[in-house]
């Protein structure tokens, strides 16, 4: 069960970064803010 | 030993002779690109004043002007010569069944090049056999095809000929050196696909085997070659460049070819061939199946269809995108085709799309949940199908909901405007590109798990491996669901950036997860082989329905792309004065694209029943004691 929790946490922790990464290096890539709404 | 010397030499001239037929053109042709450089100096040399120049339209680059101007055509029997009929349907007709077996005889060899190697580089000789068999079994139907391709192709000129003679006339004008090299290029492809046909025997191992499917790799540069440069004539016609406003040719044959739409057309196009060739493939392995009348012949056209379907669909996930692509183009070229085709004239026959694009994943998927069956140790993802299900449906019914509906008075009074107070919200962009990502990403799951379905993984980081791929997965519907909530808060020009990692996400569980589960089912503990053959026969059914839908969707896709003109033969350039230059109504256009089908699947059925003939006769051939014996599968072809 401990494992369990640490396979998740990882999972989680990296595939969050990866998909953020992913927003905001495509959308920097074409000239456009990915957090446009965040920063107004 | 002399012998296979002899085969070897034989095989290798042969393989030289069609290197030789495809740089042919090239070479025949080269006087007559020049035509371009040379007319100038020819002029130049009549004085300098009768030298007039010329902008380009698009490249806007300056250049003397060596072509007449485009006919200004008017409605009469010079320009427009007709029978009692509506010439623009006449053409319609003839240029679809030409795109339809083109498509084919395009897509088929490059499955025969894929299979062929496949069962080259297998290990297991039986399977490499079964390859082998198959790869010949695609070859063999696409031989028909191709004579009527080329039949079709030539009934297609003439309709042209004399149905449109001015514009044709103009087009053949401007692209002269293409069109020689397009019939040469022809010319080497009959000739290769002949000798690849013919050859299958004589070439089935060793060295010469590896000379055999080097002749389809020259097959498949030649065949898509040769879509290429039809595409530059449709190219033309959307976005016309390498003439000046008059329509005057300018001289540099490569701005006529490279138009703004080429690019994006070549990648569109060869994605749906081979999309579109792995479900006629896929529909005849289930009409074969359904005829069969022993187990083993289920079993080889169950594993048949699923090939086809598989190599199919895995055109299909990126055909989306290339469109997207392709809108893109369309959209920076010149904007009011863009709105004239997604939110003008021809916008509802984009629901139509997005409801076949729907039915064709939903087809798919239903396809996979079935085969499932045949696998002991599947059972355990069964119960989950539901949830795909509601997924699927959801993503579907989004993708198809219209921005707006056509009403009259009174009901949009009821609903107090042209949007629907709640529905109306995704019948935008933002919800649509979410919708068919998460319809995507299913698929790939149902994939995925088909790929896993019989097998446990047997490393020792597997349950890091399942518990990482199902939060990718998760992760990847939040970020995609995400991006198109996001898309409503912010202003268009950034939002219609979102739809790039919204691609990248869907990409991301194809080729990762793929390749994780590669990875992980490495070695893989078996729970029982693949049962082929003991599939329900509704499976096949989804088969003919996937084909079904690839074909009307062609279809349609074809025709707007042609409709989006409107009034011109060549965008701003050539005027169409006929009486047809119009855009049919929705009804008339979608009975006109069934028509289209029902003929194509006809017409393919007899081709289907004409490759059966040679199949029955063997037996009765072996019996009579034919020297060589009763041919087998995969060795006597």
């Amino acid at each position: 069960m401990g494992m369990t929790i640490v396979y998740v946490v990882v999972s989680l922790v990296v595939c969050i970064a990866y998909f953020t990464a992913v927003d905001h290096f495509l959308m920097e890539s074409q000239g456009l803010d990915y957090w446009y709404l965040f920063r107004k | 030993m002399g012998r296979v010397a002899g085969k070897k030499l034989f095989s290798i001239m042969a393989l030289c002779a069609m290197v030789g037929l495809l740089l042919l053109p090239i070479a025949v042709s080269l006087p007559s690109l020049a035509i371009g450089a040379d007319a100038p100096d020819a002029v130049k040399k009549e004085g300098e004043a009768k030298v007039e120049k010329g902008r380009d339209v698009y490249y806007k680059t300056e250049g003397i002007v060596v072509g007449a101007p485009a006919p200004k055509t008017v409605d009469g029997p010079k320009d427009y010569p007709r029978y009692n009929f509506e010439s623009r349907v006449l053409l319609w007709f003839a240029n679809q069944q030409h795109l339809y077996y083109g498509s084919f005889v395009l897509a088929v060899p490059i499955f025969c090049m894929v299979i062929e190697f496949m069962g080259m580089v297998t290990k297991d000789k039986a399977m490499a056999k079964r390859y082998d068999q198959l790869a010949y079994d695609f070859i063999k139907i696409s031989l028909t095809a191709y004579s009527i391709t080329a039949i079709l192709g030539g009934i297609l000129i003439f309709t042209f000929l004399t149905l449109y003679p001015a514009f044709f006339g103009y087009l053949s004008s401007i692209f002269r050196p293409v069109m020689h090299i397009y019939a040469l290029m022809f010319v080497a492809e009959s000739g290769t696909i002949y000798i690849y046909y013919y050859g299958w025997d004589k070439m089935k191992e060793g060295f010469l085997k590896w000379i055999h499917v080097s002749m389809s790799v020259v097959l498949n540069v030649i065949g898509t070659l040769l879509m290429m440069l039809a595409n530059s004539w449709i190219g033309f016609m959307m976005s016309p460049a390498g003439v000046d406003e008059q329509g005057r040719f300018l001289g540099n044959i490569w701005h006529v070819i490279h138009t703004a739409l080429w690019n994006p057309l070549n990648v569109h196009r060869i994605l749906g061939n081979m999309a579109f060739g792995g479900g006629v493939v896929a529909a005849y392995a289930a009409y074969k199946f359904l005829a069969s009348k022993t187990d083993e012949d289920r079993a080889h056209y169950d594993w048949m269809g699923y090939i086809a379907m598989a190599l199919g669909v895995a055109f299909l996930i990126p055909l989306p995108f290339a469109g997207y692509w392709l809108m893109r183009e369309v959209y920076a070229y010149r904007q009011q085709m863009g709105i004239t085709l997604m939110g003008g004239l021809l916008a509802w026959l984009f629901i139509i799309q997005a409801t076949m694009i729907g039915i064709l994943f939903l087809s798919t998927n239903y396809y996979l949940w079935q085969a499932l069956g045949r696998m002991r140790g599947a059972e355990k993802y069964q119960r989950y199908i539901k949830y795909l299900v509601f997924v699927l449906c959801v993503g579907f019914l989004v993708f198809i909901t219209p921005h707006t509906i056509v009403m009259t008075p009174a009901e949009l009074k009821a609903m107090g405007g042209q949007q629907h107070p709640v529905l109306g919200n995704y019948g935008v962009m933002s919800a649509k590109n979410g919708g068919i990502n998460v319809i995507i990403t299913t698929t790939i799951l149902s994939f995925v798990w088909y790929m896993r379905g019989n097998k446990v993984s047997t490393v020792s980081w597997s349950k890091f491996g399942n518990i990482f791929m199902g939060i990718f997965f998760g992760c990847a519907y939040v970020n995609i669901i995400w991006l198109a909530i996001y898309g409503y808060y912010i202003p268009a020009n950034v939002r219609v950036g979102l739809s790039v990692p919204q691609v990248a996400t869907t990409l991301s569980c194809l080729f990762f997860m793929f390749a994780l589960n590669g990875f992980m089912m490495k070695g893989a503990k078996q729970m029982g082989a693949i049962e082929w053959g003991k599939i329900s026969v509704r499976s096949q059914y989804a088969l003919i329905m996937l084909a079904t839908a690839f074909t009307w969707m062609m279809g349609l896709m074809g025709y707007i792309r042609s409709s989006v003109r409107l009034f011109w033969h060549v965008n701003e350039i050539m005027r169409d004065n006929s009486p047809w230059a119009y855009t049919h109504t929705v009804g008339f256009a979608a009975n006109m694209i069934s028509f289209n089908v029902l003929f194509f699947w006809f017409s393919i059925l007899f081709v289907f029943w004409l490759g059966s003939l040679g199949v029955k006769k063997a037996p009765v051939e072996a019996k009579a004691g034919v020297p060589g014996g009763a041919p087998q599968p995969a060795e006597g072809h």
